[in-house]
């Protein structure tokens, strides 16, 4: 990761609160000053991570998302932080771009530029094949990555810490029923997931964290037996 | 001449490693420029801050204390009225931060 | 559900009391009151999703209505900026369904704990401190006990660090914003709370959290005695026993 700006006396203002927190110093601050965050799906359920990571201070939040900002982005279950109904029909990436920027002016809020890598991944994709897709494409450029698989008001975030167990063996095998509101609450909990794994890199064996009816489950994942992650053989999805 | 020791008005006292004037700032910024201060530090040195009175210098150092740190002298600041100048220790095993 | 025709009651509008009311607003809730007397800050802008830069300065209530209504423009916001205080603070209860606490003091908890069961409504309190999240919902009469039952008093001065020296990180906050949001929709449901007289303790390093009963306190001052809304649903085995809702 390229060193990012030094912590002048206005970022140390807007960071203060999160400095104050014991583990969470300068260091840290300076280690998401410099990362560069590709969000893989930015649709409604998404958008409160993507205002939590502007907000913690990520050098540049890439948004990868073809998709035009939907109904169902606006008010369906889930709301979005980011998208006004207005917005519906512009393409979300010029929409969020537009929303996250105003958030901070210290953070680079931009479309993801084709072949960038990012030093780390927020999988948040509309189908379980684009999620191991992404997630995949995330476990072989060796950097941390959370995984946000909604369900009704919870769902499922994986953390993916480099050489964790990888998205196939940890994923849900069911379909998420459609986002409610509360599902906010994970879609927060995958940015905080995110921000430890930049900030605290070896803090963290990889996890899943399951969140139903307003109470969150722990499991740490386990390598399924010849998964590609372990050094099997790649096997067909 | 830093770290060594330096006589002073016959006291014998050890200069401190870092000194950081937080006059012209307001909380929270006053906490967080102290404590990267002391993070900055190993164990057993020395900051030095120049706080203004009121809650600057009534909470900035007894934070520190509940760091884990030592606060070992808070003095007014020569010639100035409402200006103090506090000496803290850092202690690198403070309760509340990660090993 | 259709939650068109309900209130909620919401303090503050920062860290926590922000996704709250994003959460309700996504719900549906008709009218959305907000009571919020700060000026948005730089120190703010880490956690608080409903300000942005160009809002530094400016008047946080009407900040914050402004951008709710520009996501949800079919939900009424109401914003008070005034302080919540003795003077206001039943009268404000009563009008609404719900209220939804996300101050960062003691003593305005204290405040919306007791106003919110002397006007019978259920309350869904939350508190955030550097890497935990606490929950709890408080139903007049209901099952479990009340604010005052789990804290006698509010801790003195000095022991608990104040907001101004603690430390804060947003998506934790924004957390536990967004679960009080979801549970103030349950409650408007006329569904069970998952943190009704149950504390719910999260902590993000770990990422573990646990659900833990609240006794009601004999004689406290605030809930005892209340006659319930509905006949209580509590099953009896749960009255001594803790449960926990993550690994420990």
């Amino acid at each position: 990761m390229a060193r990012g700006p030094i912590l002048d006396d206005a970022r140390l203002a807007r960071w203060a609160r999160q400095l104050l927190v014991p583990g969470f110093g300068e260091g840290a601050q300076e280690r998401l000053a410099s990362a560069r965050v590709r969000a893989v799906g930015a649709d409604g359920v998404t958008t409160p991570a993507l205002v939590y990571l502007v907000q913690a201070g990520v050098g540049r939040l890439w948004i990868d998302d073809p998709e035009p900002v939907s109904p169902q982005d606006v008010s369906g279950g889930a709301g979005s932080w980011v998208y006004p109904p207005s917005a519906v029909g512009r393409p979300r990436v010029e929409v969020a771009v537009e929303g996250l920027a105003r958030l901070s002016g210290f953070v680079a809020v931009e479309p993801y530029p084709t072949g960038g890598v990012p030093d780390a991944t927020l999988v948040a994709a509309p189908s379980a094949a684009q999620a191991l897709h992404a997630a995949e494409a995330a476990r072989r450029a060796g950097i941390p990555h959370v995984v946000l698989e909604p369900d009704a008001d919870g769902g499922a975030v994986v953390s993916i810490p480099p050489g964790a167990p990888c998205y196939a063996c940890a994923r849900s095998t069911s379909a998420g029923r459609p986002a409610l509101p509360g599902v906010a609450a994970l879609s927060a909990l995958a940015a905080q997931e995110l921000v430890q794994l930049i900030t605290a890199p070896r803090s963290v064996a990889g996890r899943r964290l399951d969140l139903v009816r307003g109470v969150l489950t722990n499991r740490a994942t386990a390598r399924l037996a010849g998964c590609v992650c372990g050094g099997g053989a790649p096997q067909a999805p | 001449m830093r770290g060594e020791l330096l006589a002073q008005r016959g006291r014998a006292v050890i200069a401190p490693r870092a000194v950081v004037d937080l006059r012209p700032y307001a909380c929270p910024l006053t906490y967080v420029k102290t404590r990267i201060a002391l993070e900055r530090l190993a164990d057993g040195e020395r900051l030095e801050l120049w706080l203004a009175a009121g809650e600057p210098v009534e909470s900035v150092p007894r934070s520190a204390e509940e760091e884990g740190h030592r606060v070992l002298s808070v003095e007014p600041l020569a010639g100035r009225a409402a200006e103090f100048r506090v000496l803290i220790e850092k202690r690198a095993a403070a309760p509340g931060g990660l090993p | 559900m259709d939650l068109t025709s309900k209130s909620a009651l919401v303090i503050g509008a920062g860290g926590l009391s922000g996704p709250a009311l994003l959460v309700l607003a996504a719900g549906g809730v008709g009218r959305l009151v907000l009571v919020e007397d700060d000026v948005v800050e730089t120190s703010n802008l880490n956690r608080q999703p409903l300000f942005a830069e160009a809002d530094l300065g400016a008047r946080k209530a009407a900040a914050a209505a402004h951008h709710l209504r520009a996501l949800f423009p079919a939900v009424a916001v109401e914003a008070r900026d005034a302080r919540f205080d003795s003077a206001n603070a039943v009268e404000l209860s009563r009008a609404a369904d719900v209220v939804v606490d996300g101050s960062d003091n003691f003593a305005t908890k204290f405040l919306a704990n007791d106003a919110a069961l002397r006007a019978r409504v259920p309350l869904v309190h939350g508190g955030v401190l550097r890497t935990t999240a606490q929950l709890l919902s408080v139903t007049p009469g209901g099952f479990g006990g009340c604010l005052r039952c789990l804290f006698e008093a509010p801790p003195p001065a000095g022991e608990v660090p104040s907001c101004s020296q603690a430390g804060i990180l947003g998506p934790v906050a924004g957390f536990a914003g967004a679960l009080m949001g979801a549970e103030a929709l349950r409650l408007l449901a006329g569904e069970r709370g998952a943190y009704e007289g149950r504390l719910y303790t999260f902590e993000a390093r770990g990422g573990r959290s646990r659900l833990v009963l609240v006794r009601k306190r004999p004689g406290c001052a605030a809930c005892v005695g209340m006659q319930p809304l509905a006949p209580s649903e509590a099953p009896a085995c749960e009255a001594n026993s803790s449960r926990s809702g993550g690994a420990p």
